[in-house]
């Protein structure tokens, strides 16, 4: 109840601040809209995490999945788009965990080679004659009802729900956990850690794929990143499970993720509305609101979990 | 199958460590409705042997039978299908799970419906193991991270309980236990012999082996050096076939009064954290050895953090009158020349991955760097060497890992380092604690020269046999608070301690 009261004061003050513009309905909508594709990412990572692993290069997959989920999308309507999305994801990642699994590579090393190959996979994709005008044309505004409000609350409802159950309420989910908590004894208890990681290749690659899907959806094309500037694109959900982290003293980690998600995007959105430009001094704002909400976050904690 | 014929069988078995070989031709049994015991020396090979049997190593050569049925067990989960358990030396529960889920963890499948884990019944099962077993039980929704080792041992205990166990492997977990949880183990060892179930034990308590088991096997160099009947041997007899010669000489002090000098090198007033201890206060002196004990939430081991500086106080202070100085943190504490063993050896104490030079230069870096911060390998690898020779720590080198090494060599060096400094004040919580009787008198000289040195001691212990035998004042505690203070020379028995513990 006070982690309630206490986020509905922020947002009274947001409110406040704003001139009387942010509680109203037509810029939740946005702001709602806006959290939905990095909360899929943000949930992504809370698996990654969980198992004591990172992947840099998951940013370089959004943007080959978002560019299959257009190109299909195109050509198939909702089912290539969707299925374009996910298959990308889905393989990409699981590739990531192969090779995590069985490289021995540590994974942020790994991830950020990685993150290189795929943004010059997009590179050549964006250069072939053929494939150029597919990517560079816009996706169909038919099939992009779940950008936008409320389609993109319902996914992200969908999604709440799924991921949670996933999380919290399945032996892999634990048993990812584990594997996080202690290899050693995790293996003891007869948990396969090469079998888990996989698992966690499998999930998380969905939801990098459902990412994908819906960031094509909301912005209708994707531009191709270059010199490690994918690795960017995981700073804002990173930024969500940071704060979700926090809050894991109160809420469950995957219902905390898009409650941060909003808090952060409403940061943003009252920071425009205040005049701060956006880029390096809005993010730059964040970080700040984050490492303040970090430390008093820290107080008595007694690692109870929700 | 009846009481009396053989549960295990073990013949001719064999295991290497690339070039160690750390099992030789073990042959051993255990009947059913016995309760064994494995004793030997720190490397000796009983953890070793035990893991065979538990599934964690394969064996090299050799067999086993389990019900008369050949038993090699590839994984601790096959040996769990077999109903045979473990609870593992070093510790084991995974922290960022809760303590109800560790106590299922890697066997969640029996409560998942349509793919879905209930996590209600997972806790209602986990009350019920606690409950059954008369084990105290912890704050099942609460993860296991913050917990104090005792509590994290418990919840291994209930994991190994909770396979309805037909032989139980305990590699030394009561050293982990204060002294009303360790009645609760004997009483539980008690009860499945009652019920016709088997329980092998490791120790290096030769006391408490004998008086828990009805039979004892000895292992040397990694193998069986002798066999004994529990109600016929001795504990004399059991230490020489360990060190394979008779051990003479007095564990403990001798003497039988308080010894110590009148400067006064520490003063704890009124300390508290909450939670844990209230109103704690006394004087610590020159060359005294002041000893702490008290049941199992008593709060002795929060004393030690505290005094450290590694617990926030809700109110009091704590003085270390030789510096003259008042210490909040574990650093002005280290700058003050103060030192802390903890109990939790792996997980508090020691770089558990880091190397033997890494282990032993860390807290003297400021003594051996040069100019600029430059820690000259040369000086490092000479220290290094110098504690390594000095506590006789069995070591293939000084880059072997810290985890490599026997529990009783973790020790020494976890122990020794410290005393490589000019120290004042050495605060000691269970320096025993897995150890064997080789180690532990050694560790025990080790305390008697620090006293000899002025070094002030403060000895916290889950072993009354150990503070009554080292300490010149004795603290007892109870519910966080000190209820009596019992001088060398007094009223200085087991029975006026656990009077005052209870």
């Amino acid at each position: 109840m006070l982690v309630v009261a206490v986020i509905v004061c922020i947002f009274l003050a947001f409110h406040l601040i704003s001139g009387g513009t942010f509680l109203q309905m037509d810029n939740l909508a946005i702001v709602i809209s806006h959290t939905v594709y990095p909360t899929f990412m943000a949930w992504g990572l809370c698996f990654l995490f969980a198992c004591g692993y990172t992947d840099m290069s998951i940013g370089g997959v959004v943007v080959l999945g978002s560019f299959a989920t257009g190109v299909l999308g195109n050509m198939y309507g909702y089912p290539g788009a969707v299925l374009g999305g996910l298959a990308v994801g889905l393989i990409l990642v699981f590739i990531n965990f192969l090779i995590f699994a069985f490289s021995g590579i540590p994974s942020w090393i790994a991830g950020i080679s990685l993150a290189m190959i795929y943004e010059a996979i997009a590179v050549a994709v964006k250069l072939n004659p053929t494939l150029k005008p597919l990517i560079e044309t816009d996706m169909n505004q038919n099939i992009r009802l779940f950008g936008s409000f409320p389609w993109s609350l319902i996914l992200l409802f969908i999604g709440l729900f799924i991921v949670y159950l996933i999380y919290n309420r399945t032996t892999i989910g634990l048993n990812i956990r584990a594997i996080g908590g202690n290899q050693q004894v995790s293996k003891a208890l007869g948990i396969s850690l090469i079998r888990t990681l996989l698992f966690v290749g499998l999930i998380t690659g969905i939801l990098i794929g459902v990412a994908a899907f819906i960031q094509e959806s909301y912005a209708g094309q994707t531009t191709v990143k270059t010199g490690l500037t994918s690795m960017y694109m995981i700073f804002q959900p990173l930024a969500i499970v940071l704060l979700a982290q926090i809050l894991q003293r109160w809420i469950n980690i995957i219902i905390a993720v898009p409650i941060c998600a909003f808090i952060i995007y409403s940061v943003f959105t009252l920071l425009t509305t205040m005049g701060v430009p956006s880029g390096t001094l809005q993010e730059a704002s964040l970080c700040v609101f984050l490492i303040v909400f970090g430390i008093i976050g820290r107080f008595g904690y007694k690692g109870v979990v929700k | 199958m009846t009481d009396g014929a053989n549960i295990l069988e073990v013949k001719g078995l064999n295991k290497y460590f690339g070039p160690t070989h750390a099992n030789v031709d073990i042959d051993f049994t255990i009947k059913r409705g016995e309760i064994k015991g494995l004793i030997g020396e720190n490397g000796s090979g009983k953890s070793t042997l035990i893991s065979q049997i538990a599934g964690i190593y394969r064996y090299d050569s050799g067999s086993m039978t389990l019900n008369g049925e050949p038993y090699a067990p590839h994984s601790p989960k096959d040996a769990n299908r077999e109903k045979i358990a473990m609870v593992m030396q070093e510790l084991g529960v995974v922290g960022t799970l809760p303590a109800g889920v560790n106590v299922f963890l890697g066997r969640t499948q029996q409560f998942t419906k349509a793919g879905f884990v209930n996590l209600k019944e997972v806790y209602a099962a986990a009350e019920k193991i606690f409950t059954q077993w008369d084990l105290p039980m912890p704050p099942l929704h609460q993860l296991a991270e913050g917990m104090m080792v005792e509590t994290r041992k418990m919840i291994e205990l209930a994991r190994a309980l909770s396979i309805d166990p037909d032989l139980l492997l305990l590699d030394e977990i009561t050293q982990s236990l204060s002294m009303n949880n360790r009645d609760r183990l004997y009483g539980l060892i008690g009860k499945l012999k009652g019920m016709g179930r088997s329980v092998l034990v490791i120790t290096h308590d030769v006391d408490e082996l004998i008086e828990i088991t009805d039979t004892i096997t000895v292992l040397r160099d990694g193998a069986v050096v002798g066999e004994a009947d529990s109600r016929r041997t001795t504990a004399d007899e059991i230490k020489r076939m360990m060190v394979g010669r008779s051990m003479s000489g007095e564990y403990y002090r001798e003497d039988q009064a308080p010894d110590y000098r009148e400067k006064v090198m520490l003063t704890v007033r009124d300390m508290a954290v909450p939670g844990e201890i209230e109103d704690v206060s006394f004087e610590l002196h020159e060359g005294e050895i002041l000893g702490f004990c008290g049941l199992s939430d008593s709060g002795i081991h929060s004393v030690g953090k505290a005094v450290y500086g590694l617990s926030r106080l809700s109110s009091g202070s704590v003085r270390m009158e030789y510096a003259d100085k008042d210490v909040k943190t574990a650093e002005q504490a280290l700058a003050t020349g103060a030192a802390y063993v903890p109990k939790d050896r792996d997980s508090e104490a020691l770089m558990i991955h880091a190397s033997v030079l890494d282990n032993i230069c860390l807290p003297s870096v400021e003594e051996l760097e040069g100019k600029v911060m430059y820690l000259a390998p040369g000086k490092l690898r000479a220290l290094t060497n110098e504690m390594v020779e000095k506590f006789s720590v069995r070591t293939t080198g000084v880059h072997q890992t810290m985890d490599a090494l026997s529990g009783g060599n973790k020790q020494k060096i976890n122990l020794g380092r410290w005393l490589a400094k000019d120290l004042k004040l050495l605060i000691l919580d269970c320096p025993t604690r897995g150890v064997d009787v080789g180690v532990k008198a050694y560790i025990y000289s080790l305390m008697k020269e620090a006293k000899k040195n002025g070094i002030a001691t403060l000895l916290i212990s889950d072993e009354l046999t150990e503070v009554l035998g080292m300490a010149d004042r004795l603290m007892v505690m109870k519910d966080g608070r000190i209820t009596k203070v019992i001088r060398r020379d007094e009223n200085f028995t087991e029975q006026s301690v656990i009077g005052a513990m209870i």
